[in-house]
């Protein structure tokens, strides 16, 4: 009988990972540009998911005429981040644009974006109530992928739970040899790729994809590819070491779309005049006023993209965990922040990275820590935030 | 329950949260720490003074303790009183060096750093006590809480009009205490504006009333939203022809106060009532001649507390070492450059801060009567800055005005509850705190300082010697 192990708190660890850099991304955007440390950032998280919820499950929210209908989770979602989106307009425009205008001191910020983090949570608990929640989405299957290494080499099975009964989907295998020349293809070709892209970057030449990140993806891109290429008869389930990992393609799509989000917000930070009047922005911003950035403009626009971003991370979670509730927002607030600071707080990469690293090493301490301190999930995220701060305050990428 | 029941509990929660605030004040106003997990020291106070004076074995507790400290002491006399007393120094003390360990490592970091700490820390030790339950019962909370002296009441020293003197008297005493003072704020304005912001506050309430007569009539409903905005409007001709909006604002509170707490209570349920609302320590339900009441009782000794707790924070801020905490505040480098050992003035003040947490958590469960983890969500402290800076940042006066306004408006108006249908109560409640963070908000932007600003303090001529 196999059990799930390393690999699998591995992959939840990416997933919750993913939807913590969706939070981080903007919040690092917000505290470098807009100088605010946003403590609303969990409760904009909790105000997407809720947009979302009013579009997709009208009948959840007392206050709305409409009993039943609602639209799929994909258009509500999509919908939901557009609102969002224009709702960190509204909180600029009416709130943190006044303070700035008046100079308002760094502690000053942190006590208005409290305030707001009360009238969010408190909009939420008004209109929908405390109780659990979910979308209306049809339910999605967890697949499990059984690991057996044998003498042999490497067996797969892919099964399923149906009616009560595990029922095997699929198996299939890879000898040491093919497994070994996989792994050797899949270094030599991120490695390759590294190389490629690193030769020419220099000062004057900026990549819109860092070489690192660009042989990574190619290297399990490979992996992928040939793994599916080269699949052989299965081996026999007599392991010497075997695992499970729970996959769904609510993982891949979660994945997917913090992936795109990232890539996208890369684009812009990069590739525009308005990325890099953001960039200018968030170096020194009379600096860059003087050098004729809208900074007003800017701002707007930061807060949009946090809206949007965080509203991403709200719907995500929500139908991850199939439950939302109007504390969801702020319990992520806490590894959110442990992931800015790690990455340091001037870096939208490194808020990523940080998210990453956060993420995995909440479930993985999950996992690996006694059954009885599972409920210190948060308290993993935190252990890890006073650490950097105390050994590297400036973050592990930052430069501050 | 009759009124004057109400407004002690009201009352006594306000002295709670205002020792509560007062700790956060020294911390956050006069030293400029954002401690925003001052509600664990909130709870460790409340639950080291519950452990050390509860009975050592009791039913369906299983965690730590009790330690029964006012058992132990019983035999010398008064000492069931001063075992609560150590008990609570206990509370104190926990939350002092618990702060600390806590101190030592996260205030060296910026301000926005300490911010996510503190509440991080705060976090983690709520969950460590709702987990642990070898530690103080987890979730399930503890029952057995010590009440000091609570034997000796009702205390009823005499016959009827003995009683009613002793009682009535100081509580006649305080109104009039509290009528001067507010006669002092109210003076500047004129009879003219008094007259209009009355007059708009009275069609606002109509407005209400319309609204609360029939809930859901459509007709009803919108005329008392038009008398809503027809108040509004008036009452903010009278804010705009004065220099002095404070006390127009302080004159439509207390002719509501005045008219919740005596007109309403003498119109509908006779003078009896306005009598005993008057005399609000007596309490005529409490033994055969009527007396004090426990709940009255821990107002008033709650309400010591609180003065005992203010002059030490006033004598700490007027003292030299006060100046090097707010210098701290304004900018490190300067109380550093003249050779102060600032790390040390912070956790300090930290200490000190905390220490007002735990007996402010310590009195909150005497109060209440049973606590649990949920009672110390991170809400709490946000409650407090809120107070804080509605009031006035270093202000200590500023706290606990901060303090009333802020109950005033989430417990104060509970009342209003009984005019909406119950299946509203979540919806009222998230009302409140949507407009408190919305005052929040709209007092940092239009008045920083808060209600009060920040307290001036005695500067000496240029000749006089400097005592530092």
């Amino acid at each position: 009988m196999v059990s799930t192990g390393f690999l699998d708190a591995l992959l939840q660890g990416l997933v919750t990972g993913s939807v913590i850099a969706a939070g981080a991304l903007s919040l690092s955007l917000i505290y470098s540009i807009a100088e605010v440390p946003n403590f609303a950032h969990g409760d904009m998280i909790t105000i997407g998911a809720y947009l979302a919820l009013a579009l997709n499950n009208p009948g959840e929210i007392p206050f709305l005429p409409i009993s039943g209908g609602g639209i799929s989770l994909v258009l509500a979602g999509a919908l939901g981040i557009v609102l969002a989106g224009s709702l960190g307009a509204v909180y600029e425009r009416t709130i943190f644009r006044r303070f700035r205008s008046k100079g308002a001191d760094l502690i000053t910020m942190v006590i208005v974006s409290l305030g707001l983090a009360l009238v969010l949570r408190n909009v939420v608990l008004f209109l929908v109530g405390s109780k659990n929640v979910g979308y209306n989405t049809r339910s999605i299957q967890d697949t499990n992928v059984d690991l057996y290494l044998t003498n042999g080499g490497l067996t797969v099975q892919t099964t399923q739970r149906q009616a009560g009964d595990i029922v095997l989907l699929n198996e299939w295998g890879y000898s040491w040899l093919v497994l070994i020349t996989l792994f050797a293809a899949a270094i030599g070709v991120g490695y390759g790729v590294y190389r490629w892209r690193q030769s020419d970057s220099g000062f004057e030449e900026v990549h819109l994809v860092s070489p690192r990140v660009l042989g990574i993806t190619a290297g399990v891109g490979t992996t992928a590819v040939l793994g599916f290429l080269l699949r052989g008869a299965a081996l026999g389930t007599t392991a010497i070491w075997s695992t499970r990992i729970g996959v769904s393609v609510k993982v891949f799509v979660i994945v997917g779309l913090v992936v795109l989000a990232m890539f996208l917000l890369n684009v812009v930070l990069k590739a525009t005049k308005l990325g890099t009047a953001m960039r200018a922005t968030a170096d020194n911003l009379s600096l860059a006023k003087v050098k004729g950035v809208d900074v007003d403009h800017v701002q707007l626009v930061v807060w949009v993209i946090a809206g949007s971003l965080t509203a991403l991370a709200g719907v995500l979670t929500g139908w991850y965990a199939s439950n939302l509730n109007p504390n969801m927002g702020f319990t992520l607030l806490l590894p959110i922040f442990a992931a800015v600071i790690l990455g340091g707080i001037s870096s939208p990469y490194g808020a990523v990275l940080g998210a990453l690293l956060i993420g995995v090493a909440m479930d993985l301490g999950t996992y690996l820590l006694p059954p009885h301190f599972s409920t210190y999930r948060i308290a993993i995220a935190f252990v890890i935030l006073i650490l950097v701060l105390l050994v590297k305050p400036e973050g592990l990428w930052g430069d501050a | 329950m009759a009124v004057a029941d109400f407004a002690v509990t009201i009352a006594t929660f306000i002295v709670i949260y205002s020792l509560f605030g007062l700790g956060l004040n020294v911390k956050f106003g006069f030293t400029g720490l954002i401690d925003f997990g001052h509600v664990a020291y909130f709870m460790i106070g409340a639950y080291v003074t519950v452990v050390l004076t509860m009975p050592a074995s009791t039913a369906a507790y299983r965690g730590l303790g009790g330690f029964a400290l006012p058992e132990f002491l019983s035999a010398i006399p008064g000492g069931s009183l001063i075992g609560w007393l150590l008990g609570l120094a206990g509370g104190m003390l926990a939350a002092a060096l618990v702060s600390l360990f806590v101190g030592i490592p996260t205030l060296r970091l910026r301000e926005d750093y300490l911010a996510i700490t503190a509440l991080g820390v705060a976090t983690i030790l709520n969950a460590v006590v709702h987990n642990e339950h070898w530690l103080f019962n987890g979730p399930f909370g503890i029952r057995d809480i010590h009440q000091p002296l609570a034997t000796a009441f009702p205390l009823s020293p005499g016959t009827f009009l003995v009683s009613l003197a002793i009682f009535g008297i100081p509580s006649l005493a305080i109104f009039a205490y509290a009528g001067y003072k507010l006669w002092g704020v109210l003076e500047p304005v004129s009879l003219r504006t008094a007259g209009i912001a009355t007059a708009g506050g009275l069609v606002f309430v109509a407005g209400f009333a319309a609204i609360a007569i029939d809930f859901g009539d459509l007709v009803l409903g919108a005329a008392g939203i038009l008398l809503l905005v027809a108040g509004g409007y008036i009452a903010r001709v009278a804010f705009q022809e004065t220099d002095v909006p404070g006390a127009v604002a302080g004159l439509l509170a207390a002719e509501l106060f005045i008219v919740w707490y005596f007109v309403a209570p003498l119109v509908q349920e006779g003078a009896f009532v306005l009598l005993r609302n008057t005399l609000f320590l007596y309490d005529p339900a409490a033994g055969p001649n009527g007396g004090l009441d426990y709940d009255r009782f821990l107002l008033v000794f709650g309400g010591a507390l609180l003065v005992l707790a203010y002059y030490w924070v006033e004598r700490t801020v007027n003292s030299p070492y006060g100046r090097v905490l707010r210098s701290i505040r304004e900018d490190e480098d300067v109380p550093e450059a003249l050779g102060k050992d600032t790390f040390r003035y912070k956790i300090q003040s930290l200490a000190f801060g905390s220490a007002l947490a735990g007996a402010a958590g310590g009195l909150w469960a005497t109060n209440i009567g049973f606590i649990d983890p949920s009672q110390f969500a991170a809400t709490v402290t946000f409650f407090a800055f809120t107070a804080v800076i509605i009031g006035g940042t270093a202000n200590n006066k500023g706290v606990i005005l901060g303090t009333v306004v802020f109950w005033s408006i989430n417990a104060g108006t509970r009342f209003l509850d009984d005019y909406f249908p119950s299946k509203y109560a979540i919806q009222l409640a998230a009302a409140r705190l949507i407009l408190i963070g919305v005052l929040l908000i709209v007092i940092l932007y239009y008045r920083p300082e808060g209600i009060l600003g920040e307290q001036d303090y005695p500067v000496r001529g240029i000749g006089g010697g400097t005592d530092d």
